[in-house]
Parts: C-alpha cells; structure tokens; sequence
C-alpha cells in the first residue's frame, strides 16, 4: 500500500515536472544606450510588441519567448537598434510566439511589424511606424511624430495623436480616431469602418476614403472646417448648418454634400464608394 | 529567358516596346511577368491621366521620406516629409505618387523573381499550384484572383498557410474595388474624386503585395 502511494506521488512529480517544462518561457532582456532620435525597430512574427517611453538614453528590450524554436536577433549600431524574432525549424504561431515590451526614448523613431500582434505604442513623440497582418493597432498619446499604419484586417485605434502627418491603410481592419488632429490625417480603406471623434483642429488636410465600409464623423459645434462628402453608391447625412462653397463635386441630397464651418481652417474630405456617411454634431 | 534575367531588363522597358524576341517570347509564355508589365503598364497610363499642373499632395511627399527612410536612403530626422516637399515644391510631379507605388510593387515582385533558382520559369511553378480562379465567395467577377495573383497565394501559403484564405479574401477586395475606381474614372475621365479612388485602390493593392513578400509578416 504504502508502495503503491510512493510510485503514485513520484508520477505526480513527475507529470508536473513535465508539465513546468513544457510551458517554460524563457525571458531575455536587452539594453542598448542610444543617443537623440534613434531608430529602433522589432519585427516579430507572432505575438505582441508594447512600445513605452524610457527614463534615459537607452532601448530596453524585455522577450519572452515561449519556446525554444524561436530565437530573438537584434543588431546594434551607432543610433539604430534592429530586434528580430528569429523562427526556427517547426515553430508555429504558438511556438514562434514572442512577446515584447520595449522601453525607447521618448524621441526615438520607432517601427514594429507583426503578425498577429497586438502592436501598442505610446507616449511617444517621434515617428512610429506599424505594420501588421491581422494586428490589433492601437497608438496613443502621440506628439509632434508621423504615425504610419498599415494592416490588412487587424482593427487600428489611435487615442490622443496630434501635430504629425497620420497615415493609415488598411483592406479590412476598422479604423478608429479619437481626438486625433494634424496638418495631415489620411485613412485609406477598402471594407473597414472609419469612425472619427475630434475636433478637426490644427488646420490640416483630413481625408478619410474607403471602398464599402461606413464612415462616422463626430465634431463639436465650433469645429472649423471646410467639408465635403460624397458615396457613390451610399447614403449621406449631416448635422451640421454648413455654409454653401464654391467646389467641383455636386451636392446632391443624400448622396453628397460639401460646405464651410466656421473659419473653415482644416478641410475635411469623407469619401466612400458604397458604404454610409455620417457627419453627426457632438 | 526566365524570370529572373527578365526582371533585370524590366526597368529599360517602357510601355509596350520590348528590346528584343526573346523578351517577347518570354512575356507570351510567363503570365506572372506579362501580368506584371500589364499592372505597370496601367499605373503609369493613369499616372497620365492627372493634369499636368497638379502639384503632389504632402502625402505624397511624406511617402517618398518615409520610404527612404525605410530603406536607409535618409536618416537625419530634419529631413522631414514637408522639407523634402519644400524643396521640390517647384516640380510638377503629379505623376510622382503612383510610379511610386509601381516601383514599390515592381521591386518587391522583383526581389521575389531573385529569390526563385536559376533557369525555372516562375511560369511553371504556378502550373503546379492549385487555381484560385473565380468567384466562389459571390462576390462579382472584378473581384477574382488572376493567375499572378494565384502565384503569391501560393507563396504566402508555402511559409503560413493558414494566412492564404486572408489574403486571397482582401485581394478579392481589393480586386473589386480597383474594378469600381475604374469604372468610375472611365465614366467620369476629369472627376478628381474618381481618380483618387483609384490612387487610393491601387495603393491597397500594392500594400497586399508588399506585405504577402514580407518575410517579417508570414
């Protein structure tokens, strides 16, 4: 009896030793100093990179790698610092999974591709670069950078972005801008939803275009701004009493529809093929 | 000829007029390069559609910093997008944005073609490859896969299978919305809106292409 306990707790033991392998994840950690606006990029795979400002002149890179067919290169020189997930032989979306958080100056220009994601950037204010297959995007609290975003169905929200050019592409992703302003804001689109709540300050050019997808425009009442939409093939509709300007595009009720704000200092183009547009009054 | 030594000689091409029989012979026989000049072909014939006097927009000009950014070309943060637009404000070079984008696409296909071995005409490969030709999906026949595009499914799908049912779903997309602009732009040749549709379509297309080549995006 007192045999049979033993080998039952040494299976036990056993198992769970097992077990504690098999879901080892190894952390690595990087440090490299940098100087002003350094380039820092890591492009990984499958998994998620976070992007946080540092303290000092220095990249902190922390990997944690959930398997053993999965490395991590990184290159490093004068001002540049380069991380790769490096898959080895085998590795799938679960085993080639890295996830990363990197700390950079807050300077620092900034480019992460991935996958799978999700991609977070944030408090940053030098230019951010993301790119990503179905990543979840999300930017937030940016100043003074160009923010580019490419993906083709991972869903982009950018929160709090002001005072650089925002470009976004994505075929499927839905596309979110909350009190995002600049002198140039572009969301390109093929079937993804454009949702903006802001203020269009900052006199730039907005230009929110997409194929089939819906776009949704909110503005406060003083909003300044030089408006003009039109769907092709979609319904229109407008909140606002805007003033009649001169344009090429001929405003037809329901379908179109162009006027000026206030002083008119930013322009705003809301253009969908098929899809519907709202410019609603906040 | 194969793909490769072609894809050497396609930057000398312009429009239709090839250098010599062989090219020709190759372009009749390889549906992947022939659907590559015509994809060309067509971007820069809607390049010319744009008049003369329109200057680029600052996207335009914040593309082309940020391309060369990427590549390493520039690296002093001064040189911004609106600098470099300043300093060629002057040029009329409307036409700058979609041989951008052609170049783009050009050189990721190209960089591609290198990486196929010696002597294997990328022709023959996509004769082995299953065909996604049609409309399965219902959605209408400017949306369906052509044979080059087969080929770089079959790509994605060699690295990350699982990513090919996604890419083949935007490519529809993307495929019915180029469709829609060019309708567009044929029904109303002098409507910048149409135009931009279309820019803005091809642009789509080209991000499709470059990241299915991207080896960091499976």
């Amino acid at each position: 009896m007192e045999r049979r306990e033993t080998v039952a707790k040494l299976v036990v033991a056993v198992l769970f030793a097992g077990t504690v392998v098999a879901t080892a994840e190894t952390r690595k950690e990087f440090h490299f100093k940098v100087h002003r606006r350094a380039s820092v990029s890591v492009a990984n795979q499958f998994g998620p990179i976070w992007v946080k400002p540092s303290s000092g002149e220095e990249v902190v890179v922390t990997a944690i790698l959930h398997s053993d067919k999965v490395e991590v290169d990184h290159t490093y020189s004068l001002n540049r610092v380069s991380i790769t997930s490096h898959l080895l032989s085998g590795a799938d979306a679960e085993s080639g999974r890295v996830e990363y958080q990197v700390l950079v100056p807050a300077d620092a220009n900034v480019t992460l591709h991935s996958a799978t994601g999700p991609l977070r950037a944030e408090r940053l204010h030098g230019d951010v670069i993301l790119e990503g297959n179905t990543a979840n995007v999300d930017v937030r609290d940016l100043v003074g950078g160009h923010v580019h975003v490419k993906t083709l169905n991972g869903p982009v929200t950018l929160t709090n972005v002001s005072d650089g050019h925002v470009e976004i592409t994505s075929v499927g992703g839905d596309v979110a801008l909350n009190s995002v302003n600049g002198p140039l804001v572009h969301v390109n689109s093929t079937s993804g939803r454009i949702v903006y709540d802001g203020d269009f300050g900052g006199g730039g050019e907005y230009s929110l275009m997409t194929h089939t997808g819906d776009i949704e425009a909110t503005a406060p009442s003083y909003a300044s701004i030089d408006v003009m939409a039109s769907s092709t093939e979609g319904k229109v509709e407008n909140d606002f009493p805007l003033q009649p300007t001169h344009t090429s595009l001929a405003a037809k009720a329901g379908s179109a529809f162009a006027g000026t704000m206030g002083k008119a200092a930013s322009s705003v183009r809301l253009l969908s093929f098929s899809g519907k547009i709202h410019l609603k009054k906040r | 000829m194969t793909c490769e030594e072609f894809g050497r000689v396609l930057p000398e091409l312009e429009g239709d007029h090839h250098n010599n029989i062989e090219q020709e012979k190759h372009l009749q026989t390889c549906s992947f390069c022939s659907g590559l000049v015509s994809d060309l072909n067509a971007i820069s014939a809607q390049a010319r559609l744009l008049a003369e006097d329109q200057e680029p927009s600052l996207r335009v000009w914040n593309s082309i910093a940020l391309a060369l950014r990427q590549e390493g070309l520039i690296r002093d943060p001064q040189v911004s997008a609106r600098l470099l637009g300043s300093r060629l404000g002057g040029w009329k070079l409307a036409w700058l944005k979609p041989v951008t984008i052609a170049l783009v696409v050009g050189a990721a296909l190209l960089l591609e073609l290198q990486r196929i071995p010696r002597g294997t005409p990328v022709a023959q490969q996509a004769a082995t490859s299953v065909p996604v030709i049609g409309s399965a999906d219902g959605l209408s026949q400017g949306s369906a896969i052509d044979a080059d595009q087969v080929q770089l499914l079959n790509l994605v799908a060699s690295r990350a299978p699982a990513m090919r049912a996604g890419y083949e779903s935007d490519l529809r997309a993307v495929n019915a919305y180029i469709r829609d602009a060019e309708t567009s732009v044929r029904n109303n040749p002098n409507d910048a809106i149409a135009q931009q549709y279309l820019m803005n379509a091809y642009e789509q297309r080209a991000m499709v292409y470059e990241m299915a080549m991207n080896r960091a995006l499976p």
